[in-house]
């Protein structure tokens, strides 16, 4: 412990120490050059003789310094300030070492940081690492004749690995055949994502994502409430008193706190309901793409859902609930698939009717279910993959980059390492100084790679989200990931600044001491580095050439219709209790309201916008009939009076659905003009008849419509069949307000028309169509945007790596190209002697890359539209990009090379 | 930080032991020492002068020695070494140390 205090005491004095010290030996030198003096010695020699004598001064200094403090930190301190003093001589170098890395840091920080939050994180329930989601994989229907143990469903599907569907959805009996004496699942509960409902809390009327639960599903996630009960198996039965559990944020909005919500009466769909519970905050049920704000016993979809939803429980054929496990203690997932798998078969084999259906029967599969569901990784995953990959060749990029300069620093410092090498400094002590300078560029770099990572996250948020209200998915910067890239710069930076370090300091300063520029090794090294930086500076390019080619292609797809001033706005007057009749006259006079806007030029009304009608669903999906022809997958629409007009739709013939189509009259139908091709060739359609199979409706041709993109922009059908509304009478409508200026100057109105209408109505999906259109690409508007951002940085960085390289070649050649213009040679073969290598080293790169580029571009091929992986433009292009920035890059060193006045460079050598 | 108490070297001759029998006779200044040691030695010890100043420190570290500011003979600021009571006992179990030693190399070195 007094050691301590004697060291500390030291460390604080150390200043004055080292000086007493130096007086100490200076007394001693002076001494003993006295002592030399007296037996003879001239004082110039005694002096000399004296130090011979002692030794070496400075080194015994610090080895008295370090006998009190260890030597290491003494000498750090002294490093770290000798740093700070090049750091600041050398600022363009400094600041340009900080900023590559730190943005090649923040960079990967931020898409690591959103990858982490979608693909690892837990749900916040208590145990997550023993749920299990049940999913189960089948054959595709379409092979082996059609026929499908699954009739009818409601849910979603995706594409397994080999080909297979894979889903999450079943029927009710399975779920209660799979429920009893479950030996491997504590708790097994189901639930369904009820969507939008239309939440009426005292008198006031909102949208809510609903969730419908098993009595089982808060026991099995062990979740408790944050205010009176959660749903249990009791709420649960048809005939039970309506309950609802509202989620945190709800409770807040509308009641002030969880507690004063209990008990309180709401409407959901227009039933009554009674608020029992309120969920934990940090809940969101099991899916991290949904925040539900209600969840209802699954039995009381009988209630809002009506005889529609009673049929749901006892069909073995209909698949809709989705499931999910908790493990009893011990039992692993596979133990619990080879006991549940052979019972569900078992099951789902006595559904099947036909030999069709049982070969190929769905088979269960038990997916970790820790994270909850999976749509978000589906859908995220693989283009977080992609741009990591970008940011990952950035940093690459990034730290060969930062290589080369502290190559070429140290190159250009070689003569200063002589200089102390040979005033005794030890090589260790060197190296090691090196070594802190790149640390320290390398922490400062990741610092500020810190904000950027910050700056990263918002900006992704941004990105994905693309506008979109209520985009649950909020990452937040994560704190390892940070810790590992930044041990990752950390690294580098000892790394690449420990082999400048040791070849600097090599055993003969001689030559180094003499002429002071470069030798040969270290320019190969210079070079792989930079060959390195465009090679991949090149994949890059490659990457945002082809995103930005798909964008392209996306935005000159014609659409048929117009995107510009159109509002549209969704209205569910279902949802409020308006029926039939009713609501069809509702949906109208709402029309006709809005007409009477001042400044609204046409209004018409439909299904669903035009963009969106493929995930929304037509207003009839099955077989049409056209004569004796049965055609499958032509989109129906549901439209209102002067659609096309409204929408800028050519009528190639007859007339369009107006206000003469009314309930009564003869229904009517106008089909695209591909399909009037496709069926009745040259004849004119209008007047002929089609048939909707399944709702054994016959509808008479009116007219024939240009035919446009229905559906998604890129797998929009030009198959279409507008019907009228009023005879079709859709739930929920949207409409469509053609408009003068900016449409979203005209929301306030409808907002305020529709209030007056029915308050118990919300308007939903208030979007320009012109917005709409650009939201269904917003990935391929994002990748577009970020890889061409990733590929100027990219050519920027190498440019520069290119520019130091022959910047310090043209140096360390002045003699040489001094020589050269004194026996005669031009300008121009000076300036050509240097761009030929800047060409040698970009052609290499190339030659190493353009294979690289087309093997890595097929991953990528999921992302793009009508355009190859191996796109020759997009190659082509890159090329010449790629090539110019060398040129640009190498040309003002090779102009400078070729200013060299012979005379002074001869000098010098 | 730790670093262990500082090694004295166990050779004979060991430098610590002496500056400390040295300094047990009179307090001296470093330059001091050295001349004293190569004298009383007849000059058949060379202490390398360099290496005397971390010894002192590491002495003094150890709180076997003590530096005070005074003055030279020939009055000139200096730094005066003391050897303290720790210094003393440090160097009985030295100087037992080493002349167990010297007993058993002079016995082999007599075993003909």
């Amino acid at each position: 412990m007094t050691d301590m205090l004697r060291r500390l005491r030291y460390w604080i004095k150390s200043a004055r120490r080292s000086e007493e010290l130096r007086e100490e030996m200076e007394l001693h030198l002076t001494e003993k050059a006295a002592e030399l003096q007296a037996d003879g010695m001239t004082a110039e020699c005694a002096r000399a003789e004296a130090r011979r004598r002692f030794g070496n001064v400075g080194l015994k200094q610090e080895e008295s310094r370090e006998i009190w403090i260890t030597r290491f930190w003494s000498e750090l301190g002294q490093d770290v300030r000798y740093g700070c003093r090049t750091m600041t001589a050398n600022k363009a170098f400094s600041a340009l070492a900080v900023l590559l890395l730190a943005l090649g840091i923040g960079a990967n920080t931020a898409i690591y940081s959103f990858m982490e939050s979608i693909l690892l994180r837990s749900l916040p329930v208590a145990d997550p690492e023993s749920l299990v989601v049940l999913n189960w994989h089948s054959r595709p229907p379409q092979k082996d004749g059609g026929q499908w143990v699954v009739h009818g469903l409601q849910g979603l599907f995706w594409p397994g690995d080999t080909g297979n569907l894979v889903s999450g959805i079943f029927p009710y009996p399975a779920f209660e055949t799979l429920r009893e004496e479950n030996p491997v699942f504590s708790t097994l509960f189901g639930y369904f994502n009820g969507h939008n409902c239309n939440l009426a809390i005292r008198g006031q009327a909102m949208i809510a994502g609903t969730e419908y639960v098993t009595g089982e599903y808060f026991r099995g996630l062990a979740v408790s409430p944050a205010a009176g009960r959660l749903i249990d198996s009791e709420d649960d039965r048809a005939g039970a008193a309506p309950v609802a559990v509202i989620s945190f944020a709800t409770s807040q909005n509308r009641f002030g706190e969880p507690a004063n919500a209990i008990g309180q009466p709401i409407l959901v769909d227009n039933i009554p309901f009674t608020v029992i519970g309120v969920a934990p905050p940090e809940f969101f049920g099991v899916d991290p793409a949904e925040a539900p704000d209600l969840y209802l016993p699954l039995h009381t979809n009988l209630l809002v859902d009506g005889a529609r939803a009673a049929r749901l429980y006892s069909d073995g054929n209909f698949y809709w609930i989705e499931m999910m496990g908790r493990l009893r203690p011990g039992v692993s997932t596979a133990q619990a698939q080879a006991e549940l798998a052979p019972r569900f078969h078992q099951w789902v084999a006595t559904t099947a009717t036909t030999d069709g259906e049982r070969v190929k029967l769905p088979a269960l599969i038990l997916n970790p279910g820790a994270a909850g569901l999976g749509s978000l990784r589906r859908k995220y995953s693989k283009p977080l993959y992609v741009l990591l990959m970008m940011a990952g060749l950035i940093l690459a990029i990034t730290c060969a980059n930062i290589a080369n300069l502290l190559l070429a620093r140290a190159a250009a410092r070689r003569r200063e390492m002589a200089v102390r090498l040979s005033l005794g400094a030890g090589r260790f002590r060197v190296v090691r100084q090196l070594l802190t300078e790149s640390l320290m560029l390398a922490s400062l770099g990741g610092t500020l790679g810190v904000l950027f990572a910050i700056w990263g996250v918002r900006a992704l948020t941004f990105l994905l989200s693309n506008g979109r209200e209520n985009f649950t998915l909020h990452a937040e910067l994560n704190w390892n990931v940070l810790g590992v890239t930044a041990a990752l710069s950390v690294v580098c930076g000892l790394f690449f600044g420990l082999a400048p370090a040791i070849q600097s300091t090599g055993s003969d300063v001689m030559p180094a001491l003499k002429n002071g520029r470069g030798g040969g090794r270290r320019r190969r090294g210079q070079h792989v580095l930079v060959v390195a930086q465009i090679a991949i500076s090149f994949l890059i390019l490659v990457a945002a050439g082809l995103f930005v080619r798909t964008l392209d292609k996306l935005h000159s797809i014609p659409l048929g219709y117009t995107r510009e001033h159109i509002l549209l706005f969704t209205v569910n007057a279902h949802q409020a209790g308006h029926r039939d009749r009713e609501m069809a006259t509702f949906y109208e006079n709402l029309r006709k309201r809005f007409e009477s806007i001042p400044g609204v030029s046409g209004v018409t009304l439909s299904g669903s916008s035009i963009i969106s009608a493929g995930m929304a669903g037509g207003a009839y999906r099955g077989p049409i009939k056209i004569g004796a022809v049965t055609i499958q997958g032509v989109g129906v629409m549901a439209a209102g009076p002067r659609f096309l007009t409204t929408m800028q739709i050519p009528i190639l013939a007859g007339r369009e659905i107006d206000d003469r189509d009314q309930p009564d009259s003869t229904p009517v139908a106008v089909i695209s003009e591909q399909l009037a091709r496709t069926y009745f060739g040259n004849e004119n359609p209008v007047g002929r008849r089609i048939t909707f199979v399944d709702d054994k409706r016959d509808l008479e041709i009116a007219g024939v419509s240009a035919n446009l993109r229905y559906g998604s922009l890129k797998e929009g059908s030009p198959m279409t069949v507008f019907v009228a509304a009023s005879q079709f009478s859709p739930d929920r409508v949207t409409y469509a307000l053609r408009t003068a200026g900016d449409p979203l100057r005209y929301v306030k109105s409808v907002h305020e028309i529709v209030q007056e209408a029915d308050p118990h109505i919300p308007v939903t999906n208030v979007v320009t169509q012109a917005a709409e259109i650009d939201r269904t690409i917003s990935q391929e508007v994002t990748f577009a945007k970020l890889s061409t951002g990733f590929a100027v940085l990219a050519l920027l960085i190498a440019c520069v790596g290119l520019y130091g390289t022959v910047s310090y070649n043209v140096a360390r050649q002045v003699g040489e190209i001094g020589i050269r213009m004194a026996l005669g040679a031009q300008r121009g073969a000076v300036v050509w002697m240097v761009l030929r290598r800047v060409l040698l080293l970009a052609g290499v790169g190339l030659a190493i890359s353009v294979p690289a580029a087309l093997s890595a571009s097929r991953l990528v091929k999921s992302f793009l539209f009508e355009t190859q992986p191996n796109d020759p433009g997009s190659l082509a292009l890159a090329g010449v990009v790629l090539l110019s920035a060398a040129i640009l890059a190498g040309y003002a060193p090779a102009r400078r090379a070729s200013r060299i006045d012979p005379l002074a460079a001869l000098r010098h050598e | 930080m730790g670093r262990k108490a500082q090694k004295n070297d166990s050779l004979p001759g060991s430098l610590d032991m002496l500056i400390l029998r040295t300094l047990s006779r009179r307090d001296l200044h470093g330059y001091g020492i050295v001349q004293f040691i190569q004298q009383s030695s007849d000059n058949e010890l060379l202490v390398e002068e360099g290496s005397l100043y971390p010894a002192l420190q590491r002495l003094e570290l150890n709180g076997w020695i003590d530096g005070v500011w005074g003055m030279t003979s020939n009055n000139r600021r200096a730094r005066i070494y003391k050897i303290t009571t720790a210094g003393r006992k440090q160097l009985a179990v030295e100087t037992r140390k080493y002349s167990k030693l010297t007993l058993a190399i002079a016995r082999v070195m007599g075993a003909e």
